[in-house]
């Protein structure tokens, strides 16, 4: 019966106006579902939202999701991910408990010689506002007990924080699709072309079309690029993360790699590896995770681990965000970054910004695919 | 650690394959979760038959008992709880003894984990007192702790009724036989006939299972209205499923097929699943009974043996097309069903990968089909 | 059934919230796993698979045999991290401060 009530809902999205939106937006992780929920807000424009799956069953799903800024280098980019975290009480406001908690990170180190950076790393993101101090390790372990004595110190803003990425995304779609959004999930896109003014876009379950199109494929960037005859200059990177039985709470803090979920499981992990859309998980990686957990905090050598998962990060080559109109094809953008928790307020915000203005708050050069060489048109 | 084949499972299936292995003269190491061989086998008080070779009745801890004597008489080396937990980035198998964790690298591995009990929801299937008809026949005959007086069999196949009668022995009163069919599943007439005097309620369901602390009220719901009984144990025989997580971590793709349990690795005719390095036996292959079991271990070792080079093909395939015949006998009796759909798992795979059919397999196979 | 009764007894999620997640659009074991948590408890769905699946193919109206697999995850039983970290080759640990410093990672 519910399968009537879907087949229901998916003629209303074959059956709108001549199949003509707006905007389409391609790719229902964090960035596409912020992008269209800050795009519906106003109400004015038809939007629809494609996902080859789900929402959440690409990186979104699989991710630390600290909203972590103190120490985001250059600081250009430390500013960014602070004003990001600076939306999310807003955001809360107008979608519902994401789960956001301002909890304060604390990024460890295990050297003197550390020490150094660390005291120019605060003055640098001082001047653009970021708050740290750097701690000596009785102020560590003043703040945060059960770690290391083994560490020399930290950096420490109170800025940083988490959130629960399986309800910030779930409900950036909620809320879109109150605004008026139309969902299609389980929905390949095939292919996309452009004639005159209108993008055709081919998916699994018909061709829809739009006066503009937001690619934000995640991972799958390079695919949905080609598509448009360019090369995405990102690459996949696979992090695993261990997660342990719920514990009693006793992390007061986000850490480096290590942060305790409101139900009490501690999730570790700070893994990177280059082997494509490869989601296993392997015992190399989880033993020297595992041996990291207790070089950080020696007592969760006894808590048992219950799972472990992978995520294939979308990496821009330069480690920078990318969120440009695609040369020589007027109207198709294509969003790609890393840290797309912490930034998908902000990100949203801009791009419906872009959208429906033209311009931005934010200057977006250093988010342009110019900076990259050889990126080809058709 | 290093060896030729790595067995995973000292059930019945792994100890075939493991004592098979080793005669040939391959290095074997045999991996098992327990502090004690035998697997499922260990609370099988009742007898079992047909065995390969043999129509005698055997009980079925005498049988695990059999197998592994002759497997510490052999030189296969033994690693008693030790779990496998994953594998490594180059496809090493990872285990661990609660201790340490670390890989055991070889060049075949055959994986027997069995299968697991398949749950069943109803109202109030979480409170003490409801278990696995599985875990009931372990309390009474290797705990031996009385699981309730009163119990509430869900499920009519052989192995409800098999452990129904166990649990009468032991003094259980059995309140009442629950199925969801129109018919008694099994039809075993000898165990029919111990249950003569328990009501069987057919078309029927749980409505709901209630207790303070501990189950005391049973609800069930049948054509002719809602039944009410007083029982602390539910026993759910609701049958078994493979156990599929080691090979989807080892890679081996998946296949569905409802008469051998569920969701299982796809496999050929030497029971070698996609991931060639890795062989399949026993409970994980498809649900089915004993003498099935052991011949599927036997099978799974000889195409490793013939791989690695320490059997001849002449002598594999004489020796495969002698077990596939016996498999292929006893299953058509005992479940016709779960060979036919065993015969459509391997053929498919076959067709799937482009492999040809051994001569043997299409005589056993045929046969299938014709009758 | 009533839709109170426990469908995944380690998270204690009923039949009416995994509905709920079909009636959202879910359409696979995983996929309700992210909206419900119904899977991730100690045993790793291994209980709750075949009724979660059962409960989808009946709502979608899809074969059993089309309901998706939930991703079989590591370890394959629970397991201590320290018995985890021996025997680990040498330890990668970075402190995340020294690794954002080169590249803004996070
Ligand atoms: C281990 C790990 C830890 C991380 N930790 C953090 C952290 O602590 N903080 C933080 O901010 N970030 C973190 N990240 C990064 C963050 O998770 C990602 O930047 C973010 O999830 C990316 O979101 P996305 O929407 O771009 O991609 P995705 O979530 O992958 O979404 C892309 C979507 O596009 C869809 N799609 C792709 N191709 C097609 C097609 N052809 N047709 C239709 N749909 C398509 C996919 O199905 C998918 O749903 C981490 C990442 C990993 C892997
Ligand atoms: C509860 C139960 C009751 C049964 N009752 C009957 C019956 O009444 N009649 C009948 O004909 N058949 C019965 N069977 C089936 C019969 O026991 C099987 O036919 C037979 O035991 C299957 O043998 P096997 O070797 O495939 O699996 P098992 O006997 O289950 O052996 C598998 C072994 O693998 C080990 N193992 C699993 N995973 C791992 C891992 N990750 N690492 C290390 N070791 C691992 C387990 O500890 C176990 O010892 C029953 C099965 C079960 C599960
Ligand atoms: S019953 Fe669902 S995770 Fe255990």
């Amino acid at each position: 019966m519910w399968y009537r009530y879907l087949v229901n809902q998916w003629k209303m999205v074959n059956h709108k106006m001549d199949n003509l939106f707006d905007v389409i937006v391609v790719g229902s992780g964090v960035i596409g579902s912020s992008v269209a929920y800050h795009l519906s807000e106003s109400k004015k424009h038809e939007v629809l939202l494609i996902d080859k799956g789900f929402p959440l069953s690409g990186t979104s799903g699989s991710t630390q999701a600290w909203v972590w800024v103190h120490s985001k280098t250059p600081s250009w980019y430390g500013e960014l991910s602070m004003l990001s975290a600076e939306l999310y009480p807003f955001l809360e406001k107008k979608i519902g408990d994401v789960e956001y908690k301002r909890t304060g990170g604390i990024a460890p180190f295990f050297n003197e010689a550390e020490r150094e950076s660390a005291l120019r790393l605060a003055e640098k993101q001082a001047e653009v506002g970021i708050e740290i101090e750097v701690l000596n390790r009785e102020e560590v372990l003043e703040k945060e007990p059960s770690l290391s004595p083994e560490i020399a110190g930290a950096t420490f803003s109170k800025i940083d924080g988490n959130v629960n990425p399986f309800r910030l995304v779930e409900l950036y779609v909620k809320a879109a699709r109150k605004n008026g959004v139309h969902c299609s999930f389980y929905n390949p896109v095939n292919d996309i072309e452009k004639s005159g003014d209108i993008f055709q876009v081919k998916t699994q379950k018909g061709s829809f079309r739009s006066k503009k199109i937001v690619l934000a494929g995640g991972p799958w960037s390079k695919e949905l690029g080609k598509m448009l005859g360019m090369d995405m200059p990102v690459k996949q990177v696979r992090g695993q993360i261990l997660v342990t039985e719920p514990l009693q709470p006793f992390l007061k803090y986000t850490i480096g790699g290590i942060r305790q979920a409101d139900n009490g499981e501690v999730l570790i992990g700070y893994s990177k590896e280059e082997v494509g859309y490869d989601r296993r998980s392997t015992l190399d990686v989880m033993q020297q995770t595992a041996r990291m957990a207790i070089d950080f905090i020696p007592a969760l050598s006894k808590a048992n681990i219950v799972r472990c998962f992978s995520g294939i990060r979308v990496m821009p080559e330069d480690g920078f965000p990318i969120l440009d109109e695609v040369p020589g094809m007027e109207g198709a953008y294509v969003i790609a970054m890393h840290s797309g928790i912490t930034l998908s307020p902000l990100i949203g915000t801009l791009m419906t910004e872009l959208l429906t203005e033209g311009e931005t708050s934010i200057n977006l050069s250093r988010f342009s695919l110019e900076r990259f060489n050889g990126i080809q048109s058709r | 650690m290093e060896t030729d084949i790595l067995v995973i499972g000292g059930g019945p299936a792994g100890m075939s394959a493991a004592i098979t292995a080793d005669r040939a003269g391959a290095r074997v190491i045999l991996v098992d979760e327990s502090f004690s061989l035998g697997g499922q086998l260990r609370q099988q008080t009742q007898h079992f038959a047909p065995l390969p070779g043999s129509e005698e009745k055997v009980r079925g801890t005498a049988l695990g008992n059999d197998l592994i004597k002759k497997l510490e008489a052999s030189k296969v080396k033994i690693l008693k709880k030790h779990i496998m937990i994953g594998s490594y980035r180059n496809e090493n198998i990872g285990v661990t003894d609660g201790e340490k964790t670390f890989a055991i690298q070889s060049q075949k591995n055959i994986i027997a984990p069995g299968a697991a009990e398949k749950a069943k929801i109803f109202p109030g299937w979480t409170i003490p007192g409801v278990m696995t008809a599985g875990a009931a026949q372990i309390l009474i005959n290797r705990e031996r702790v009385l699981p309730g007086k009163n119990a509430v069999m869900l499920g009519s196949n052989d192995y409800s009724l098999e452990v129904a009668r166990q649990l009468k022995a032991c003094g259980v009163t059995i309140k009442a036989i629950v199925e969801d069919k129109e018919q008694m599943i099994s039809s075993d007439m000898e165990l029919l006939h111990d249950m003569k005097n328990v009501p069987v309620y057919l078309n029927s369901t749980i409505e709901s299972a209630t207790g303070k602390e501990e189950l005391n009220k049973v609800v069930v719901k049948t054509p002719a209205g809602l039944y009410e009984m007083e029982a602390d144990l539910i026993c759910i025989a609701n049958g078994f499923d493979p156990i599929i997580e080691p090979f989807e971590i080892m890679g081996c793709n998946l296949a569905y097929h409802k008469e051998l349990g569920g969701w299982l690795p796809e496999y050929n005719v030497y029971f070698q699943t996609s991931n060639p390095s890795c062989y399949i036996a026993g409970n994980a292959a498809g649900i089915t009974t004993i003498g099935p079991v052991l011949l599927t271990g036997e099978i799974a070792a000889i195409g490793a043996l013939e791989e690695l080079g320490f059997m001849e093909q002449e002598e594999a395939e004489a020796q495969r097309k002698e077990l596939w015949k016996e498999l292929a006998e006893i299953e058509k009796r005992e479940n016709e069903k779960t060979f036919r759909a065993r015969s459509e798992l391997i053929e498919g795979f076959h067709q799937k990968i482009g492999m040809a059919f051994p001569e043997e397999f299409n005589m056993v196979n045929g046969g299938a089909h014709n009758g | 059934m009533d839709k109170s009764t426990i469908v995944c007894r380690c998270e204690e999620i009923n039949i009416d919230e995994i509905e709920t997640a079909i009636k959202n659009g879910a359409e696979t074991f995983d996929d309700i796993k992210r909206l419900t948590r119904c899977g991730m408890g100690p045993c790793q769905s291994k209980t709750c698979f075949y009724p979660v699946n059962e409960i989808i193919a009946e709502y979608t109206g899809m074969p059993l045999n089309e309901v998706s697999l939930p991703r079989l995850r590591m370890p394959l039983k629970m397991v201590r991290m320290s018995t985890l970290a021996q025997d680990s080759e040498g330890s990668n640990v970075v402190s995340v401060f020294g690794e954002s410093v080169e590249d803004g990672e996070s």
